[in-house]
């Protein structure tokens, strides 16, 4: 569904990515993870269509700009911006029209009461703490019910209801059939259901890890500091 | 004390360096140097315009007006967070270091000289007006800039001690409105006698300015009187008032290092509130909205259209939420009420509209950036909308050439009343005024394809600027040369030429700048968080 081939962004000679290549398929919860400035934020920009590459990015097929693979797309940015003068309710209206949803209110209503926003509909978007943001972009992102989502460390500024919502979220949307590529420094949140992890370092994917390669006893965490802290051998995607 | 020098000199250092590092940046800092330096030999080799020249009572005037401004706005964030004469970078390591926190405040005000050398930046670039208004030279403008530089380091300090002095107790912040009233209503008063006097308000104003009354106002007066003072020779004045000012200063630092240590407190909110905006800045909300304390009530909801054109009607609504007038905030009003008033000086002379055109047309290049079509760059939604690139963009824009449109017929129409100019030149000048905003989107958008916005936002603005020149540069010249071929309505054809080409040229633009959402990095302000 999100398939990344020989993808390269420069920022004048400095490659915050390098040659990457990344696939998501349907019903497959990809994790992106990596130190402090690997590239993760550039690459999930550039596969939502937001920054210029080299390289290829497609959704299902749609090159990523057209209309077709935007209107499959779901992106959570790193920071939630909202529009200060409008109402919770009338972002996602606003979503709802711009992407000419149909029977929208009833799946914004049941978003909103998961996230525990539904006493929070009138609340202007400069008026809610970065946490209800983060949430409300979260709903924004998921009112068209996208089948490929990507979110870009979702999980911070978060409550611990949020965390809990977003990731039984995160889980039905991965069973429902949908494709996602989540980026985090949470290891633990992810650890239940992640089914392939992409680790990054300086720019580059350093490792490749599927749940199956694991060793007995292994942890996406250990998999995880073995690459960052050079006592692994890199293995190319 | 080590420690701060070494900070403040490798800070000094590292900037240098860094522009080794960044040619763009290194090329904007050469070119204003050149301008300067410009300026500089120009006003030498033009030397200084005798005939003609206003008195220098009115450069007091202006200067006196100008730092006045400063006085009130000084004032206004003391009573709220005080100025921000730290970074949060000195708050979270200085400020907890054991380096005595009256050799920090020493430091943070040496920095802020900087600030206020900034502020006065644009007082450089005034030699030529000056020579030809005033008669004076280049070293009349370093003069009235040293004026402006230490009235502005005066006033942050005194912004600090009245955040200081007055934080949490509104009993104080009455007393210091009323004793800034006070300070200002003696001048005030001889300025209504001297007008009941006269009976007109330039001679009032003069007599005013060239009274003791107005040299001795704090700051505003001593900056004024000394600089005009060293400007016409009288240096025994000029030193005395420019003296009074680092007396008043250096006065302020002492009371604030001996009574009053422990200041962090008082500095903090002011740092952390501006550390906040300028992280809110780099997270791509651009909206000032969002940082405004203004409560605002929430009657209407709802968002109209569907597809592309929900964004126009989601900025109606934050317009009319944001204001009562909707697109037209008070900026419009005053916006029409200075082109009433510039109008109503300007009677009696033929073509004035044009003066008040191009003025206009100026201070629209900056403008153009406040619609919030060019804000909807900076936030993902209008990247992910599947709709296509081109619709999403005229209609995220038709709000600001709505605006400018019913702006441009208030704002001339008014003044043609008022300066009792033909119909036919005020129609043209609404289309001219409309057709350059329309060319200026296109420009943006332009510049931002060209560069694909991977450039800083100052360098952006640069090339934005030399862009519109160079555009508008065929137009006027066809403009010039088709309307001086022909008598009597040589000045409505070469409008008509000139609207002709900016429409051209604007849909040139746009052809060119096509998938721009496609081919730019979503733009960040890059905020030297």
């Amino acid at each position: 569904m999100i398939d990344v081939r020989n993808m390269t962004k420069k920022y004048g000679k400095l490659a915050a990515n390098d040659n990457i290549n990344l696939s998501v398929g349907r019903g497959e919860l990809a994790v992106l993870l990596g130190p402090n400035g690997a590239g993760k934020s550039t690459l999930i920009k550039s596969v939502c269509g937001l920054l210029r590459f080299q390289g290829a990015i497609t959704i299902d097929g749609y090159e990523n700009h057209t209309v077709e693979a935007k209107r499959l797309l779901g992106y959570v940015p790193e920071f939630p911006v909202l529009y200060p003068m409008l109402t919770v309710a009338e972002h996602l209206e606003f979503i709802a029209k711009a992407y000419r949803l149909e029977a929208w209110k009833e799946k914004g209503e049941a978003l909103l009461r998961r996230f525990e926003l539904d006493d929070k509909k009138m609340k202007l978007g400069k008026e809610l703490s970065k946490g209800m943001q983060q949430k409300v972009s979260v709903c924004c992102a998921l009112l068209p019910q996208p089948k490929a989502v990507i979110m870009d460390e979702p999980l911070v500024g978060l409550d611990p209801h949020g965390i809990r919502e977003l990731k039984a979220v995160i889980a039905k949307l991965r069973d429902s059939g949908c494709a996602l590529l989540v980026s985090t420094h949470m290891i633990e949140s992810v650890e239940e259901d992640w089914d392939v992890t992409y680790i990054m370092v300086n720019g580059r994917i350093a490792r490749v890890c599927r749940r199956t390669d694991l060793a007995p006893g292994q942890s996406l965490e250990d998999v995880y500091f073995t690459i960052t802290e050079g006592k692994g051998q890199e293995d190319k995607p | 004390m080590n420690s701060l020098v070494f900070l403040l000199a490798k800070s000094a250092k590292n900037t240098l360096l860094e522009l080794r590092r960044k040619p763009a940046k290194l090329a904007l800092w050469v070119l204003v140097i050149a301008g300067i330096g410009g300026v500089f030999l120009l006003s030498l080799f033009t030397g200084q315009s005798e005939a003609g020249s206003l008195d220098l009572v009115w450069l007091k005037g202006i200067l006196f007006l100008l730092i006045l401004l400063f006085v009130v706005i000084a004032i206004q964030k003391g009573l709220a967070n005080g100025d921000v004469i730290f970074d949060m970078n000195d708050v979270n390591l200085l400020f907890v270091s054991p380096v005595s926190s009256r050799l920090i405040l020493m430091y943070g005000i040496v920095r802020m000289a900087k600030t206020a050398f900034l502020a006065g930046f644009f007082i450089l670039f005034q030699s030529n007006s000056l020579s030809t208004v005033f008669g004076v030279g280049f070293d009349a403008v370093l003069l009235v800039l040293l004026g402006f530089m230490l009235a502005v380091g005066v006033l942050q300090i005194l912004s600090l001690l009245i955040y200081s002095l007055t934080n949490g107790k509104p009993g104080r912040k009455l007393a210091v409105r009323v004793l800034a009233v006070a300070v200002f209503l003696p001048l005030l008063v001889y300025t209504g006698v001297q007008l009941a006097g006269t009976g007109d308000l330039l001679p009032a104003l003069e007599n005013t300015l060239r009274s003791p009354l107005a040299a001795w106002t704090p700051v505003a007066g001593w900056a004024s009187a000394g600089a005009v003072s060293l400007i016409s020779g009288d240096t025994g004045s000029g030193f005395l008032f420019f003296g009074l000012l680092v007396l008043s200063g250096a006065l302020l630092i002492l009371y604030i290092a001996l009574s009053n240590p422990d200041y962090y407190e008082d500095v903090l909110v002011a740092t952390e509130t501006a550390f906040e905006r300028k992280r809110v800045l780099a997270e791509g909300q651009i909206n000032p909205e969002a940082s405004s304390a203004k409560k605002v009530k929430v009657v209407k909801t709802g968002i109209g259209g569907l597809g592309p054109s929900a964004i126009f009607y989601k900025h109606l609504r934050e317009s009319f939420r944001a204001n009562r007038l909707g697109l037209w905030g008070v900026s419009s009003v005053i916006l029409v009420l200075g082109a009433a008033l510039f109008s109503l000086f300007q009677r009696g002379g033929d073509g004035r509209i044009l003066i008040l055109l191009q003025i206009l047309m100026w201070m629209q290049i900056f403008m153009i950036g406040t619609g919030r079509g060019l804000k909807e760059l900076y936030i993902h939604y209008i990247y992910l909308i599947p709709e296509s690139s081109f619709r999403k963009i005229v209609w995220s824009n038709l709000e600001i050439v709505f605006k400018v449109l019913v702006e441009s017929l208030a704002v001339f129409g008014i003044a043609g009343l008022i300066m009792k100019e033909p119909f036919g030149l005020v129609a043209a000048a609404i289309a001219v005024y409309t057709l350059f905003s329309f060319l200026l989107l296109g420009i943006n958008y332009l510049s931002l394809r060209w560069t694909g916005a991977d450039i800083s936002a100052g360098l952006l603005v640069f090339i934005y600027t030399i862009a519109v020149i160079v555009i508008m540069l065929p137009g006027l010249i066809a403009a010039i040369v088709l309307g001086s071929m022909v008598e009597g309505t040589g000045v409505l054809i070469g409008l008509g030429v000139l609207a002709l080409w900016e429409l051209l040229a604007a849909l040139g633009c746009f052809a060119l700048s096509k998938g721009v959402l496609h081919n730019s990095d979503m733009p960040v302000l890059r905020t030297g968080k």
